[in-house]
């Protein structure tokens, strides 16, 4: 038993009660910069974080520290700390407290580092549910505006319906088994393999991270939620989210059920295929920016889940370099959004027209997001989706399953299909015809900062690939598969 | 009759099922969101049911924490339910479409 293991989220727990504390002892019109306070502290504490990797177990294994678990942390680190340069553009938007707002994302980062060393099914139960009920009151906290709240109680019922089937999932799995920890778990789950009961248990476990994820069937709130919360919860939703949904879906599946992970490959792939799909025909017809990269995001819980149905350590890697990737280019894109929003008072499409010349850091920004995301070299997205497609296409000739080849080829036809309407924001920044504005746009200095960030991110993950490989390699392999 | 946990677990699917259905046939959202509490005290069931039929007291113990998080979700989402109100004057799902599809 080592308690020390968790200081990280205790810290962060501490930064949350703090900034909720402040709200009585600042300034109203101070109060905003209380995000450079936040910021400072999840700095401080990633720098600690890089220096140290200790490694072990806690609370009877129930919380583990180990390579996975820090390569999600700095990863939930990093994204909060992009989140909150966001929240302090949009500070004025907001009329309730913002000290709230920025408590709001402490405590959500704290439960994401926790599902990030969730080893037992209590510890992924409660990470899960600090997450989503913190994200409730962060997606509705435009309190003012319909679609704010219209947003939150559509996230509030589905949420709440997706833990229902979570915990009825893990009533099921554990009257079986008896084992809530992961690693005991997998030492007695082999014998459990014809066991309807526990089967049903763990497909409910699985839905309950599938709507985390936003894969196919269980990815109707996204368009809506990304459309209506506030941009910078939507941007943490967007990564930190989904990210805190991949590492317990990876630990569930590859620590706690490798054999079930095995036997229920086909259906990873059909969930995979009919993801990216979905998403990227979906996007399609959108005209909001937002709900564009809404279902831009579904799309890519499939590429992200091509690495789960590989179910090899280098499909799993590719996973998480993929995620890196991703993290920059999804908050540059939103970081964007939020700016336009609050100067034009549009999320159309064609509000971007003239951009290039009203403001070239945001237009340059917006654009390399797009041609990330896309996956054109030599962006992060580029590479993450080919080290993808060759994990999965290993798989396919290693065991001969025809299926690997067809979900290679629907990711492909997925890329293919999303370079149009990615290309077609582009094209509206470029090459619109009507310009109705062109005054320049001012930017603060935080969103100058953040824009620099989020560009040299998705640079240097796509250039210099081999520092994050190496990295997601060892987290991939703490996975014991 | 002796009753087992067989009995106990078709209880708990039973209510199980009737949240999911209620989930799905309901319009107002707090009857929705009644449904989905019965959903999560039909979990609550089922684990203290094998946790009483096995010997084994994790589960009672998770049943804590499922109730204590259930609350909290219960506070948040009343609140959340009760602002929309205000804002729409009307509890109704199909009232819901403020964004397009």
């Amino acid at each position: 038993m080592n308690a020390s293991l968790m200081s990280l989220e205790l810290w962060v727990i501490v930064l949350g009660v703090v900034l909720m504390l402040a709200d009585f002892l600042v300034a109203p019109e101070r109060r905003r910069f209380l995000a450079y306070l936040a910021i400072a502290t999840l700095g401080a504490l990633l720098i600690t974080n890089l220096g140290d990797a200790t490694t072990g177990t806690a609370f009877h294994g129930a919380f583990v520290e180990d390579t996975l678990a820090i390569f999600f942390k700095r990863f939930f680190l990093i994204a909060a700390m992009l989140v909150l340069f966001m929240s302090l553009e949009f500070s004025d938007r907001i009329a309730g407290g913002i000290s709230e707002y920025y408590s709001l994302i402490a405590f959500a980062l704290s439960g994401m580092l926790f599902a990030a060393s969730a080893n037992d099914f209590a510890m992924l139960f409660v990470s899960v549910e600090l997450i989503t009920i913190t994200f409730y009151v962060l997606t509705s906290f435009q309190r003012s505006r319909l679609v704010s709240l219209e947003a939150g109680v559509k996230y509030l019922i589905l949420g709440a319906l997706s833990s229902a089937f979570l915990v009825f999932g893990i009533a099921l799995v554990w009257g079986t088994t008896g084992q809530l920890n992961f690693t005991e778990l997998a030492r007695v789950a082999a014998q459990f393999e014809t066991n309807k009961i526990f089967l049903i248990g763990v497909l409910f476990v699985l839905v309950g991270l599938g709507f985390k994820i936003a894969a196919f069937p269980f990815q109707i709130w996204v368009p809506d939620v990304y459309q209506g919360a506030p941009t910078p919860s939507t941007a943490f939703l967007a990564v930190g989210s989904k990210a805190a949904g991949f590492v317990l879906l990876l630990r569930v599946l590859f620590t706690a059920l490798p054999d079930v992970a095995k036997h229920w490959a086909d259906l990873l792939i059909v969930i995979s295929g009919i993801t990216i799909l979905y998403g990227n025909l979906c996007a399609l017809p959108q005209r909001n920016l937002r709900r564009l990269l809404g279902y831009s995001s579904i799309s890519h819980a499939g590429y992200l889940l091509l690495g789960v149905a590989a179910l090899s350590i280098t499909g799993q890697a590719a996973l998480l370099y993929y995620l890196a990737g991703y993290l920059f280019t999804v908050v540059a894109a939103f970081l964007v959004i939020c700016v336009m929003m609050r100067h034009l008072d549009s999320e159309d499409i064609s509000g971007l027209a003239g951009l290039n010349q009203r403001s070239p850091l945001l237009a340059t920004t917006l654009t390399l997001a797009m041609v990330s995301l896309a996956g054109i070299p030599p962006m992060a997205g580029f590479f993450g989706k080919f080290l993808l497609l060759k994990a999965v296409i290993q798989q396919g000739a290693i065991n001969h399953n025809h299926g690997y080849y067809c979900l290679a080829f629907t990711a492909l036809a997925g890329v293919v299909i999303s370079l149009y309407y990615y290309f077609g924001v582009i094209r509206a920044i470029y090459w619109s015809k009507n310009v109705p504005d062109l005054s320049p746009i001012p930017l603060s200095g935080s969103v100058k900062f953040a824009a620099c960030v989020c560009i040299a991110g998705m640079f240097w993950i796509g250039l210099f690939p081999s520092v994050v490989l190496n990295l997601a390699t060892e987290a991939a392999k703490a996975l014991a598969l | 009759m002796n009753v087992g946990l067989e009995h106990y677990l078709t209880v708990s699917f039973l209510l199980f099922a009737l949240g999911l259905l209620g989930v799905i046939m309901r319009r107002n959202l707090l009857v929705i969101y009644m449904s989905l509490e019965l959903m999560l005290n039909a979990a609550n069931l089922a684990l203290v049911s094998f946790s009483r039929f096995n010997n084994k007291l994790d589960g009672q113990v998770l049943v804590f924490f499922i109730i204590t998080v259930a609350a909290a979700e219960v506070a948040v989402g009343l609140a959340l339910i009760v602002a929309l109100y205000r804002k729409r004057q009307s509890a109704h799902v199909e009232d819901l479409t403020s964004m397009k599809l």
